[in-house]
């Protein structure tokens, strides 16, 4: 599996713990229409994944909505994906998405009734907000968070082990949760339906150890886990189906084998034996098994691959000195061979052409193309650009990550621009230094990086704003193109105070075309990503996003 | 043997230091401000000059050490070897889940390259130039040749899915159920076994046939001493001083991790731990799992030491 740094919600969640990725396409039961069929209940299901890890406390998970975390916990609001179809964002402990006031600075839940944690306990709006609160201290960092800056007051705050509460979470009831945020806030809602806002019982949920025996409120509840080996899932006995239409809730018993060799892993799966038969593959296929799989009927049939979705994109750092002038990096964006990156990603199955930056079937993507050259790029076009800026000898450092594919497609890159006379040196470096060197504080030591990213919610502003407001610079932090475009920014603004999904879409879009004219980032394509299925698995399907399989739909044939 | 363990901990902590990465970053979450990362670097006690962190460290091993207070504290009791906060867990218990796996496969494939690679060398040196030994000797070297890694999936590959009639993954307990943990581990054993045997086996064998020229040999078989006798007793014995010289090293290296092998049978020992921790800057975890694995090499060294006593008398 290739582990960018970014991939925000999934590959990120790769490197640290918890999302087992997966994700097909929207077949299903293989190739052709997909489908849904009434989840059958019992058996256990097993879930193959190379992670080593499952991180069991809710504030500290880069957990997916709809994967691992969505069968342990539930949120205020969940994700709604169907085969086909947007994404969309339903209550699940909540009776609506929220309703906004004072122009989106507070939103307002409240709870359903009949809605209980593992341990019997009913959940209350009191446990949502000491499950949010857990956030803040330093025991519990990591994970998400995208509610930690936009919550009011919070500077500073400690967490509630202080004994301390945040006054800009209101709950005037056991039924009622107000939420004060310090600025207009459209994307509140999906927000919400992060991991790390699940309900934890109110001052019974210690830093050091909740995580290792947690009390959960989704259809299971953890039964046994053991790092590096497995964890057990089985049924909650609290949990009511009737208050959760958005989880199946289908097998007795779910089982995740960790620490799988992602090859062995396909190879299992496609030999489909008894062990194999009612489990998947929470690892993208790895290409070598891809191609065995395509001469493999039954294989193949089993074989589930997501629409194009996360971005592989060279982030172009226009404060080097030798980007600063916007006809060179408009050459740079004339120049690249799309269709050899293609080639270099695995082909067809893997990718397609990008030349824009909202992912595939979020709101606000508008195809378009700004620069356009072609499938192959237009050299002859890049060398007149750099001949107009007065620059005659262009040699530029390209920083990656030493994984196969990355390495694969820097190459493509060098050999596209050395086309248009621009001489490009690879620095291959593991993810840690790749990722010290491109979100660090200093712009020097490298011109281009190859990068990665996917949502770690359909939102179009988690396309755009990580990657490009001027805040998002350095301090560790995924704006490495190093832009700080006032105009890019006053657009983020607006589109995030935006309440209406389908207006602030429209913002968004300005935004990604706006950035594209900076010509601060060459996308280059957005990537497929397969996964296998046993032959008694059925629901296992992928929506338009995010690009891995619904966990939460999954069931066992009977 | 302590100077020695205290430098290696000191270059691992200095390594980590000099490497650009920052472990406090890593553990801050998506969007992280400034003022987060000087938080958590703080509770983390990575804001301390590296000489105090350092101290902080080796007297954790002593009197152990609380990150932060109340409920929101984090407790590594003594003997701390620190505390990852990437699994949440002290790195002394990560070692106590991961040592019995690697420990598993190292102590059984050692046992079993040590018997075979020195039987085969043994039984190659005797009939030397007979197709015996060449067929002993091209399995040897396909051994010596093979990466684990690749034998390791072939291996997957015939046994398991072809013939299917070993488990492919996984690590059951010796406690558990002594008949499955063997039952796990013969084709880690065997892949393990099969490219060490092959170097030990071609080592044995040069030594056997220096030893057989030699004038004690000659002089042990003019005095009428059986054939057997004379091989065992005395060509073997010396025979096996640098085998067991290299074997102690190599089985001390192994504890520390078989990387590979772990890796392709899905197994979490020492090494799969290490190299988790590596890729996602678990300074703890590194340092802790470093030294052991320092401990594991001189230990072993040690053992050897004595047992050269036990084979040549002159030492």
């Amino acid at each position: 599996m290739r582990k960018h740094i970014v991939l925000s919600g999934s590959a990120a969640i790769a490197l640290t713990a918890v999302l087992a990725a997966c994700g097909g396409a929207n077949n299903a039961s293989g190739p052709g229409t997909p489908t849904v069929a009434p989840a059958a209940k019992g058996g256990t299901l097993t879930i193959l994944d190379s992670e080593t890890t499952l991180t069991l406390d809710p504030a500290q998970s880069w957990s997916l909505a709809i994967t691992s975390s969505g069968l342990l916990w539930r949120r205020l609001t969940t994700w709604k994906i169907a085969p086909t179809g947007a994404p969309e964002v339903v209550p699940d402990l909540a009776t609506s998405d929220g309703t906004p006031s004072d122009g989106g600075r507070v939103w307002t839940y409240h709870l359903k009734s009949g809605i209980y944690f593992s341990n019997g306990q009913p959940i209350t709006s009191y446990d949502v907000k000491y499950g949010i609160e857990r956030t803040y201290a330093p025991a519990l960092s990591g994970g998400l968070n995208y509610q930690k800056p936009l919550i009011a007051g919070t500077a500073g705050y400690p967490g509630p082990f202080s004994g301390k509460q945040l006054s800009s979470i209101v709950t005037p009831n056991s039924k009622t949760i107000v939420f004060h945020l310090n600025k207009p806030y459209g994307n509140w809602p999906w927000v919400v339906s992060t991991t790390s806002m699940a309900p934890v019982p109110e001052g019974k949920a210690p830093a050091a150890t909740f995580g290792k025996d947690p009390v959960t409120s989704g259809p299971y509840a953890v039964q046994s886990y053991t790092p590096g080996t497995s964890a057990v899932l089985v049924r909650n006995k609290y949990w009511n189906s009737a208050t959760d239409p958005n989880r199946s809730g289908g097998p007795s018993k779910i089982i995740f084998q960790l620490n799988q060799d992602p090859t062995v892993e396909a190879q299992t799966l496609i030999a489909d034996g008894p062990n194999a038969q009612d489990a998947f593959g929470a690892d993208f296929v790895p290409p070598a098994q891809l191609a065995q799989v395509e001469s493999n009927p039954s294989a193949k049939a089993r074989l589930v691959t997501s629409p194009a979705s996360p971005l592989e994109y060279l982030a172009v750092n226009v404060q080097s000195p030798k980007l600063k002038n916007l006809k060179v990096r408009g050459a740079l964006e004339y120049a690249i061979n799309r269709q050899a990156v293609v080639v270099a990603s695995g082909g067809p199955v893997a990718a397609d052409p990008a030349t824009t930056l909202i992912t595939p079937g979020i709101v606000g993507r508008q195809p378009y193309d700004l620069y356009p050259a072609g499938s192959s790029g237009d050299p002859a076009k890049a060398k007149s650009l750099l001949a107009q800026a007065g620059v005659h000898k262009l040699t530029l450092t390209l920083a990656t990550q030493n994984d196969p594919i990355s390495t694969s497609i820097s190459q493509a890159v060098q050999q596209a621009y050395s086309a248009a006379g621009i001489n490009v040196q690879i620095k291959a470096l593991s993810s840690n230094a790749f990722s010290a060197l491109v979100t660090g504080n200093s712009a020097s030591g490298y011109d281009l990086a190859l990068s990665s990213w996917q949502p770690d919610f359909p939102s179009a502003m988690d396309n755009i704003e990580p990657l490009f407001a001027s805040a998002m610079v350095g301090n560790g932090n995924y704006n490495i193109s190093r832009l700080a475009d006032p105009k890019v920014d006053a657009l983020i603004n607006r589109a995030e105070g935006t309440i209406s999904g389908a207006a602030a879409g429209k913002i968004w879009a300005q935004a990604d075309k706006a950035i594209m004219a900076d010509a601060a980032v060459v996308p280059l394509v957005y990537n497929k990503n397969s996964f296998l299925r046993g032959s008694n698995v059925e629901n296992f399907y992928i929506g338009e996003f995010p690009a891995y399989p619904v966990y939460t739909a999954a069931s066992l044939k009977h | 043997m302590i100077a020695v363990l205290l430098l290696v901990s000191l270059a691992t902590f200095l390594i980590f230091y000099i490497l650009p990465a920052d472990p406090a970053r890593a553990e801050c979450g998506r969007l992280c401000t400034p003022s987060q990362l000087r938080d958590v670097s703080a509770f983390m006690g990575l804001n301390e000059p590296v000489w105090r962190q350092y101290l902080d460290f080796l007297a954790a091993i002593f009197a152990g050490r609380t990150y932060g207070s109340g409920q929101g504290a984090i407790v590594c009791s003594a003997p701390c070897l620190g505390y990852s906060f990437q699994q949440s867990r002290t790195v002394l218990s990560l070692i106590g889940q991961t040592l019995p796996v690697t420990a598993s496969i190292a102590l059984g494939a050692a046992v079993l390259w040590l018997l075979t690679g020195t039987a085969a060398g043994v039984v190659s040196a005797l009939r030397r130039g007979t197709a015996t030994d060449r067929a002993v000797m091209t399995t040897a070297i396909v051994g010596v040749s093979a990466p684990s890694y690749l034998v390791g999936l072939l291996a997957i590959l015939l046994f398991g899915f072809k013939l299917n009639i070993l488990p492919v993954s996984g690590y059951v307990s010796l406690l558990q159920s002594p008949g499955q943990w063997a039952f796990h581990l013969i084709l880690p054993w065997c892949t393990l076994a099969f490219i060490s045997a092959a170097i030990y086996g071609r080592l044995t064998r040069s030594q056997m046939l220096e030893a057989l020229g030699e004038d004690y040999v000659r002089t042990a078989r003019a005095k009428g001493l059986r054939e057997r006798r004379v091989i065992v007793r005395h060509a073997l014995r010396n025979v096996m001083i640098p085998i067991i010289t290299m074997f102690g090293l190599d089985l001390g290296a192994l504890l520390g991790g078989a990387v590979i092998t772990e890796k392709v049978y899905s197994m979490y020992g020492l090494g799969a731990l290490l190299i988790g921790a590596v890729q996602t800057t678990d300074l703890s975890t590194i340092s802790g799992v470093t030294i052991l694995a320092a401990v594991f090499v001189l230990v072993a060294n040690f053992v050897v030491d004595l047992t050269y006593k036990l084979l040549d008398p002159r030492v």
